[in-house]
């Protein structure tokens, strides 16, 4: 009785929710209301039985793809109502195309018949001291290599176009060497002056912007003065006393 | 478990890995050259591999390895090979000579090999997504080309689609079959022959999926504008390696598992067999661009191509895989000579720029004349030879209509294939191309002599193609 | 009375309250006593006082805080999202208290003895960025998205190595089960044999509970005071409980993975004699002093360098131990499938 009552509720949570996803107005709302789609499906997978696929699906669906997605929607300026202007125009074949749609699903639904081995398939016990994740692994990681490994393939593709169309070298990039920043001492950038009173630190030579502390630890491609520029400390503490 | 007969599949990854990994760790110098060296080393390499791999079913009933798969994934590593090639000199042109590239076309091939080789749904499924989803990057990899990203975007929203209905006919195959290997389907639809509806809906829909990748009519939209947007290379590639991919697979389903329903999905094809050609050959007429007036060419050619699966006998394979052979020389071919356009170190792609090629570079503009009517199907070039087969086996099964109707659009194509040349030989010269650089010309050479002198080894072709045809036919 | 709470419907939802509140009640203390020993030994480092005034030593400084929290009035910012700004600080609070289900206190003494335990905390702490990021949108201030922003990125970032971490504790257990985790410590406590992961998962707890040196989400000095910049009153206060609940629970984690959960340090007489609890308890005590002192010992790190620390220097490291460690066990045989290291 629990487990029935309980479907029920994670069912139509699930699916209200995932027809708010489609009419909400605000794509934050929408992305939202896909998290708590998410959080029932994971509800369904336990009543099923199949709590590691529940945990996976909050754990990677709601705690890491939906994050990164409401990142993007957080900080684009979409307008809806902008996006839903050419709506009217193609409504008529949209809605066409959803009408021979559930025609067909109405069609597959009236042939619809459940294997009665299914009910008693579904009934059996898992083998003695399998858990769940155990009895996954050792199909995917058996039966399934193959498709386990293509898998693989598909996300590092997916990881070289990320990277291949978003990473560019700009000139202006700052990158150092952190090595060389661990490797300074203290005086290296650092100077200790002690200043008069009534004496600012301008009668002391001016503020000298200690360059070093970047330009020192920079890596070699990267922005900074020429080859040729002064950029040690002492040199140009050095043309200043000299100007004076 | 046989693990040996994905070879070529697990070594081309492997080498795909090792290019990354070279790329990656390179630091002096631009890595470009020396991973495509390395990748046509792989690409030759996994050629002899495929040739050599023993047949059989392996991966506990995943993957299958028989003369088909042997001669479709041989056409794919050429084509992957020769887009490597082409890329080499054009793609210092526009600044995208990185080491991604060529391991995305990597990747890409061995996704289009693992499709060829699937005997499961959910094999089918990884293969056509490992080699779409590199395919979206590489059209959107020119950054600073906005057509390029247009391309990019437009063929992923549209392919996504497209696998996702193609998903859900393979979640419906499963529920009303019970299984997703192709001999499970295959004994389900034998024992009962009454086609059970959810089966049919889930038929369609993988249907309108593999239609999407060989951009068969009406799914053809966004070919235009994709293989205007990617680079040249990679529009030479996406004509090829993925639809001989997706080609295979269509062979593969229809005749196999769903060899029994021929009769119910025979007019299917027909019909789509029949608005490609037609709508491509049409469509081409428009254009001034000649990578969108390639891209309507190749919807007429997969019409073309689906007339031999309509006849679904063996001869009709065997017509499908001569065309496809065909098909890949002549336009693998033609795209060279696209990719060879460019003015001041600026890529051209007008049609009209190609005016008074015979006079300036008479070499390029023989072999592209060539290529033309080769494609208008002019005996004796190498496109004739597929034209010729695929509709004999139509005829061989009483498709009239279709025949002449296609016969009739093929006198249409001819017409903007052959004002290709009218414009190159007959139109007052304006200024000269660049110097064409040496791949290029070895692409286009090569593929043209190919085209040329196809009938001298058309009887072996003939034969190879028809092991490969009966191997799925049992 | 046994058949009542076993057996009947009734009698075993009140047990599962019992349960709950058993948890739930010394929890909600500990979080207020921890401010209190955050102020004294921060006061102790800097030489200073810390809280005196309220009670002896201060002891009812809590309560006094508590109660101001709650008399304060509530404020939302005028084009808030109403909805998103209150729901923010109680999923925060709950989730934070909800993932204290699985652990364990004692030998099988849990609210609920997972199978999966582990990875439920996993879940639970991804899903605790919600919290930061409705905060920060719903607030509808730039400095509060600024806030959640940072705090979410770093939270996914740092979770990634703490996965490969807690996989390459699974690898020696063979079970996600928290139980059979500490069990597996009883001959030698996982922080020897992993030493360095011990260090990564700590410095990873600290970001992913936005700690000094990681508190780049609340950044006083950059951001006011981050995500929570517009809140007030009580539902500040329950992000209050929410961050400090979240450090508890962290160390427990800590302790349960790395320093033998309810075990004693020596299976002797005089170490027998504290029961497993208290054990438990002083563990968690040790680590949270570790937070507080780092916080007291360290300046805020850069963004950049937080990010390469984590993806560049983590996890790699981790992917790499993850490795090692399973070949390690392929070759000597030690553990496999399940068997206690």
């Amino acid at each position: 009785m629990m487990p029935i009552i309980l479907f029920y509720i994670f069912a139509v949570i699930l699916l209200l929710s995932a027809v708010m996803v489609v009419i909400s107005r605000n794509s934050v709302h929408a992305a939202l209301f896909l998290v708590l789609a998410f959080c029932n499906a994971s509800g369904l997978f336990l009543i099923a039985g199949a709590e590691f696929l529940a945990i996976l699906l909050i754990a990677i669906y709601a705690g890491a793809v939906m994050i990164l997605f409401l990142f993007i929607v957080m900080t684009m300026q979409t307008n809806l109502v902008q996006l839903k202007e050419g709506m009217q125009h193609y409504l008529p074949v949209g809605f066409c195309i959803a009408i021979v749609l559930v025609v067909e699903l109405i069609i597959v639904a009236i042939n619809w018949h459940i294997d009665p081995n299914v009910a008693e398939a579904a009934r059996q016990p898992l083998l003695q001291n399998m858990s769940n994740t155990k009895a996954l692994g050792s199909l995917i990681y058996t039966n399934y290599i193959f498709l386990f490994q293509m898998a693989g393939l598909v996300l590092l593709v997916a990881m070289i176009g990320a990277i291949v169309l978003t990473l560019r070298k700009r000139p202006t990039n700052r990158r150092q060497v952190v090595a060389r920043q661990h490797m300074r001492e203290p005086n290296q950038t650092l100077e200790m002056r002690s200043v008069e009173l009534n004496k600012g630190v301008d009668d002391l030579g001016g503020y000298l912007r200690p360059k070093e502390t970047y330009y020192g630890i920079a890596q070699e491609d990267s922005f900074g003065p020429k080859p040729g520029d002064k950029m040690d400390i002492t040199e140009k503490r050095q043309e200043r006393e000299q100007s004076k | 478990m046989n693990w040996t007969l994905a070879i070529p599949e697990i070594a081309l990854s492997i080498s795909g890995l090792i290019i990354l990994l070279w790329g990656a760790i390179q630091k002096k110098g631009n890595a470009f050259f020396p991973c495509a060296i390395l990748s046509i080393a792989a690409f030759v390499a996994v050629g002899f591999l495929t040739l050599t791999v023993s047949n059989g079913v392996g991966y506990n009933g995943l993957f299958i390895n028989d003369e088909f798969s042997r001669y479709m994934k041989i056409l794919i590593i050429i084509a992957g090979f020769l887009s490597i090639i082409l890329s080499i000199d054009f793609n210092g042109k526009n600044d995208t000579n990185c080491f991604e590239y060529i391991a995305l076309i990597v990747f890409s091939t061995v996704g289009a090999m693992v499709m060829v080789s699937s005997n499961d749904l959910m094999t089918l499924y990884m293969g056509l997504e490992l080699s779409s989803l590199a395919l979206y990057i590489l059209c959107a990899i020119d950054r600073k080309n906005v057509f390029s990203a247009e391309s990019g975007v437009k063929y992923f929203v549209l392919g996504s689609v497209a696998s996702g209905i193609l998903l859900y006919g393979i979640s419906m195959i499963y529920g009303f079959s019970g299984g997703m290997g192709y001999s499970t389907i295959h004994q389900i639809i034998a024992s009962n022959h009454a086609l059970s509806a959810g089966f049919a809906v889930g038929l369609v829909f993988v249907l309108v999926g593999l239609c999407f990748k060989i951009s068969a009519v009406p799914f053809h939209m966004w070919t235009p504008d994709v293989y205007q947007g990617a680079p040249t290379p990679v529009t030479t590639f996406l004509s090829t390696a993925p639809k001989f991919a997706a080609f295979a697979l269509f062979l593969r389903l229809m005749i196999g598992p769903f060899g029994h329903l021929s009769p119910q999905w025979q007019l299917l094809i027909e019909v789509i067999a029949i608005l490609s050609i037609i709508i491509g050959s049409v469509g081409a007429i428009a254009q001034t661009n000649i990578k969108r007036m390639m891209a309507y060419s190749s919807i007429s050619h997969m019409g073309f191509a689906l007339v031999g699966l309509a006849a679904a006998t063996p001869d009709g394979v065997m017509g499908t895989l001569i065309y496809l052979t065909t098909y890949l020389f002549m336009n693998v071919g033609t795209f060279a000579v696209i990719a060879a356009m460019s003015r001041k170190g600026h890529v051209v792609e007008n049609i009209n720029d190609l005016a008074g090629l015979g006079k300036t570079d008479p070499g390029i503009a023989t072999a592209m004349a060539i290529f033309m009517f080769s494609m208008a199907g002019v005996p004796p070039l190498a496109g004739f030879f597929g034209k010729f087969l695929v509709f004999k086996a139509a005829l061989g099964a009483d498709l009239y209509s279709l025949t002449i109707i296609g016969l009739l659009a093929s006198a249409v194509g001819a017409f903007f294939y052959l004002r290709i040349v009218k414009i190159m030989f007959f139109d007052k010269a304006v200024e000269a191309l660049d110097q064409r650089s040496l791949s290029l010309s070895f692409v286009t050479f090569s593929m043209g002599t190919l085209t040329l002198v196809f009938m001298l080894f058309l009887s072996p072709m003939i034969q190879m193609g028809q092991i490969a045809a009966q191997s799925l036919f049992h | 009375m046994e058949h009542f709470f076993l057996h009947t419907m009734v009698g075993s939802i009140i047990l599962i309250v019992l349960k709950v509140l058993a948890v739930l009640v010394p929890l909600l203390i500990g979080v207020a006593y921890l401010t209190w020993i955050e102020r004294k030994v921060l006061a102790a480092i800097m030489l200073r006082k810390g809280p005196n005034v309220v009670g002896p030593f201060g002891l009812l400084q809590p309560f006094a805080d508590a109660v101001k929290m709650i008399f304060k009035e509530t404020i939302i910012p005028a084009k808030a999202n109403r909805v998103l700004f209150f729901i923010a600080p109680i999923l925060g609070f709950s989730l934070s208290m909800l993932a204290w289900a699985v652990i364990p206190a004692n030998d099988g003494w849990a609210v609920a003895n997972l199978n999966i335990g582990i990875l439920y905390l996993l879940a639970i702490s991804s899903v605790s960025i919600y919290a930061t990021l409705l905060a920060g949108w719903g607030s509808n201030s730039k400095y509060a998205l600024l806030g959640a922003m940072r705090a979410a990125a770093q939270m996914i970032s740092y979770e990634l190595a703490m996965g490969l971490v807690i996989a390459s504790v699974l690898l020696l257990v063979g079970s996600a089960n928290l139980n059979d985790i500490v069990l597996a410590q009883r001959h030698v406590w996982f922080f020897l044999p992993m030493f360095p992961m011990f260090i990564i998962f700590f410095i990873s707890c600290l970001a992913e509970t936005n700690r000094p040196p990681f508190d780049f989400a609340v950044g006083e000095s950059e951001l006011v005071a981050g995500f929570f910049a517009e809140y007030s009153s009580m539902a500040f206060g329950l992000f209050f409980l929410a961050e400090y609940g979240n450090m508890i629970l962290m160390s427990a984690i800590i302790s349960i993975l790395f320093l033998g959960g309810w075990l004693p340090p020596l299976d002797y007489v005089p170490f027998t004699w504290i029961p497993g609890p208290f054990w438990l308890i002083i563990k968690i005590l040790i680590c949270l002093f570790c937070f507080i002192w780092v916080r007291s010992a360290f300046p805020r790190y850069r963004y950049d360098q937080l990010m390469r620390l984590g993806w560049k220097v983590f996890l790699p490291f981790t992917l790499a131990w993850v490795v090692l460690t399973a070949g390690f066990m392929m070759a000597t045989g030690i553990g496999i499938y399940g068997g206690a290291a």
